[in-house]
């Protein structure tokens, strides 16, 4: 034993050797890899928020050099202004809808797209389309089909004789907030299809054919067999779902401004509408910080999820 | 650490090479006009003959009209702003406090200005005393009609008075099928607050007093307000209309009357496809009045250039103010106002176009313009946003024409608490 250490020891050490061993050279090529990716979330996230919070805490209009601290006016300015509540609640509206609506249509698509049929391959890629698109693209797409004169949409009722002059959908408030929702599920279906896709080709084919056997129907399928297989995607998808349309801008800007009015004024809308239309940067920051607010907690979620390993 | 090294020193060498090629202009010109295809080659024109006269390099930095003072406001305030800049004349208050803005009467001296520009267009630049811009074009907006459309409608004579208008409006929506006889703008506050602010003019209303009171709630502008709702409400004029919407249905023969200013004949030769065969339908009208041997109204309008330089500096020989000197040429002046259907801004070069028949019957028709009062005020933006809110909100049907004044009045007096005027 004493003679192998010997001849261990007698080996020549390279003079670039660390002295924290291999764990320790594996940890500083982690960290050297991390690199860039932490400079761009420095740049790019980090560095623009913290901004954004300390602005918040000043008064900084274009008519002003440079801000003036004032502490938390703004925040008290925002809890008396009604503008920014309808802002949250019209998002809150907005949320809801289009989560609820692309889990309904993506798990759906899944559904149909996981059955055995001819030209189903061809059909999944035509599925992506929406999602290879670019968002303002799909929204220019949209407001044509909801356009007042040219659409589509009127056109089609108008043959069907259901309407009998073309209807300004995109200027009513429940038209315009029905069509920001419907773009934005026809553009999120293709991401929740492909998880909901990925979970059921996990599911034991076997045990559905067994249930059937038993006498299931579909309903009874879909309720007792395919959704708690789906639970730990389910839960994913509406998290993530619920993150993405917290944070949607370009659509709703590209299709309605954020009008008729302030009927699809979303909080990233208002958040624009201050810093760009009213040029008001510390009201803006304020009210971005607050819509940072919002998303933490299913961001939290999220990170818990992904943590324990969902 | 050699190849990190390496990694560095090639980024160095890039971006001195990338920042070396954003230099390599002489001077940076921001402009509107150049992102609009009707325009486009005219001001590319005009920077080309000025490199070959004065061996100087413009690189022209386009974007849409409804994009440049946010643009600005962002390049001001990561100190990334152009040496020119095109402004519509209501943007200059909302500049007039950033400090590397040049005052250009100490360029090229007060004295100089006022002889070589019109009166009315060197004022639309001038904030209390400081010559903040330079006027490029100017002219008014004004009712234009598709004369076209009037006859199809069996219209002779452009309508006088309102009522007039209507019973016009009335005969194009029966005539001409599929048709918006009045392409009111009704989305863009921007462009609402235009269409508003002329109609309550018309029914001798007004929005904000020269003491900067604000004294929409009137019956002359609630007046104003509900006829505009039920232009909406009878299919005479239609939702989801913005100004370049507005030139396409009436350059397409979709519509009869709209308001703007006079460059609309070049945006009317560009939609329609005709090219100048389209000018005969081009017809500028005075704005109906409320009752007849009333003065018919229109909105002062203009284009205007403003120089940035570090501690707002400048000296006659820098480029930048060789461009400027170079665009108020009466070579520049007598050939790019005409070509953008506009009025120059020189007292030799109005002089030089007085027999352009189209600039001479749209000055008759608009007569004497008055000044935007909104615009003149540095929270302009804020201002406009309410108006057009409000506004818009009554001619969706979202309340009533009453509420919305109300609210109007209520808003606009909040938010003038901390207006300035420029005068």
């Amino acid at each position: 034993m004493a003679v192998i250490e010997n001849n261990v020891g007698a080996y020549p050490v390279s003079p670039h050797a660390n002295r924290g061993g291999l764990k320790a050279g594996q940890n500083r090529i982690g960290l050297l890899l991390l690199l860039p990716a932490a400079v761009a979330f420095a740049a790019v996230i980090l560095y623009p928020f913290l901004s954004a919070l300390g602005l918040s805490l000043f008064e900084y209009t274009v008519e002003m050099m440079e801000p003036r601290f004032i502490g938390f006016e703004n925040f008290y300015k925002i809890a008396s202004d009604p503008d920014v509540w309808a802002a949250f609640w019209t998002t809150a509206i907005y949320v809801a809808l289009t989560t609820t609506g692309t889990l309904a249509a993506g798990l759906g698509w899944a559904l149909i797209m996981n059955q055995p049929f001819a030209g189903r391959a061809v059909l999944r890629s035509m599925s992506l389309l929406p999602w290879v698109l670019p968002s303002t693209v799909s929204a220019f797409i949209w407001g044509w089909i909801f356009n007042s004169r040219y659409g589509v949409l009127n056109a089609f009722l108008m043959e069907l004789g259901l309407i009998d002059y073309p209807q300004a959908w995109l200027s009513t408030p429940e038209g315009a907030m029905l069509a920001v929702v419907l773009t934005k599920i026809w553009l999120s279906i293709p991401l929740f299809m492909s998880f909901f896709l990925a979970g059921l080709q996990n599911l034991d084919k076997e045990q559905i054919d067994a249930a059937r056997v038993d006498g299931a129907g579909n309903w009874a399928v879909l309720r007792d067999h395919i959704l708690p297989h789906l639970r730990p995607v389910l839960m994913i998808v509406v998290v993530l779902g619920v993150i993405g349309n917290l944070q949607q801008f370009d659509t709703i800007y590209a299709l309605t401004g954020g009008g008729p009015v302030r009927a699809t004024t979303v909080l990233s809308v208002e958040v624009y509408r201050r810093a760009f239309e009213q040029w008001d940067i510390g009201f803006a920051s304020a009210v971005g910080v607050l819509w940072v607010a919002a998303l933490l907690p299913p961001a939290f979620l999220y990170l818990r999820m992904l943590v324990k390993g969902n | 650490m050699n190849t990190f090294t390496r990694l560095i020193g090639t980024a160095a060498v890039a971006l001195a090479l990338g920042s070396g090629a954003a230099k390599a202009a002489d001077l940076s010109f921001m402009s509107f006009t150049y992102a609009e295809e009707a325009n486009k080659a005219i001001v590319q024109g005009v920077l080309d003959n000025f490199q070959k006269a004065e061996k100087l390099t413009v690189e022209p930095l386009g974007f849409a009209w409804g994009d440049m003072q946010k643009n600005i406001f962002l390049r001001a305030r990561s100190k990334t702003l152009p040496d020119i800049a095109q402004l519509s004349e209501r943007w200059l208050p909302t500049f007039a406090s950033l400090d590397n803005l040049v005052d250009l009467n100490t360029v090229y001296g007060k004295d100089k200005l006022e002889a070589a520009f019109a009166p009315d267009a060197l004022a639309m630049g001038n904030i209390n005393g400081k010559q903040l811009a330079l006027p490029l074009l100017s002219g008014s907006i004004g009712m234009v009609a598709n004369r076209e459309v009037l006859t199809k409608a069996g219209i002779n004579d452009a309508p006088k008075t309102v009522d007039d208008f209507k019973k016009a409006l009335v005969a194009v929506r029966d005539k001409v099928p599929n048709s918006v006889p009045y392409s009111m703008a009704t989305k863009n506050n921007g462009s609402i607050l235009i269409d508003f602010m002329v109609w309550n003019w018309v029914h001798g209303g007004r929005i904000i007093d020269d003491a900067g009171k604000v004294v929409v709630d009137s019956r002359q502008s609630r007046d104003a307000l509900g006829f505009m709702v039920g232009l909406l409400k009878d299919r005479l004029a239609a939702p989801e209309i913005d100004r370049p919407d507005s030139r396409r249905l009436l350059a397409q023969g979709a519509s009869a009357f709209y308001l703007d200013a006079p460059q609309t004949r070049t945006f009317l030769r560009d939609f329609s496809g005709k090219g100048q065969a389209f000018d005969a339908n081009v017809l500028p009208m005075p704005t109906p009045v409320l009752k007849a041997g009333d003065k018919p109204v229109s909105v002062q309008w203009g284009h205007l250039l403003v120089q940035f330089a570090a501690g707002g500096k400048a000296k006659a020989d820098d480029p930048a103010d060789k461009f400027l000197t170079y665009i108020i040429s009466d070579k520049v002046q007598t050939d790019l106002p005409l070509k953008m259907s506009a009025l120059p801004v020189t007292k030799s070069a109005r002089a030089a176009v007085a027999d352009d028949a189209y600039l001479k019957n749209w000055s008759a028709a608009t007569g004497d313009a008055r000044r935007n009062e909104v615009g003149i005020w540095s929270n302009a933006a804020d201002l406009t946003n309410i108006i057009g809110e409000e506004v818009q909100g009554a001619l969706l049907g979202q309340k009533s024409a009453d509420d919305a004044i109300k609210s109007m009045q209520a808003r606009l007096t909040t938010s003038m608490e901390k207006a300035k005027k420029s005068e």
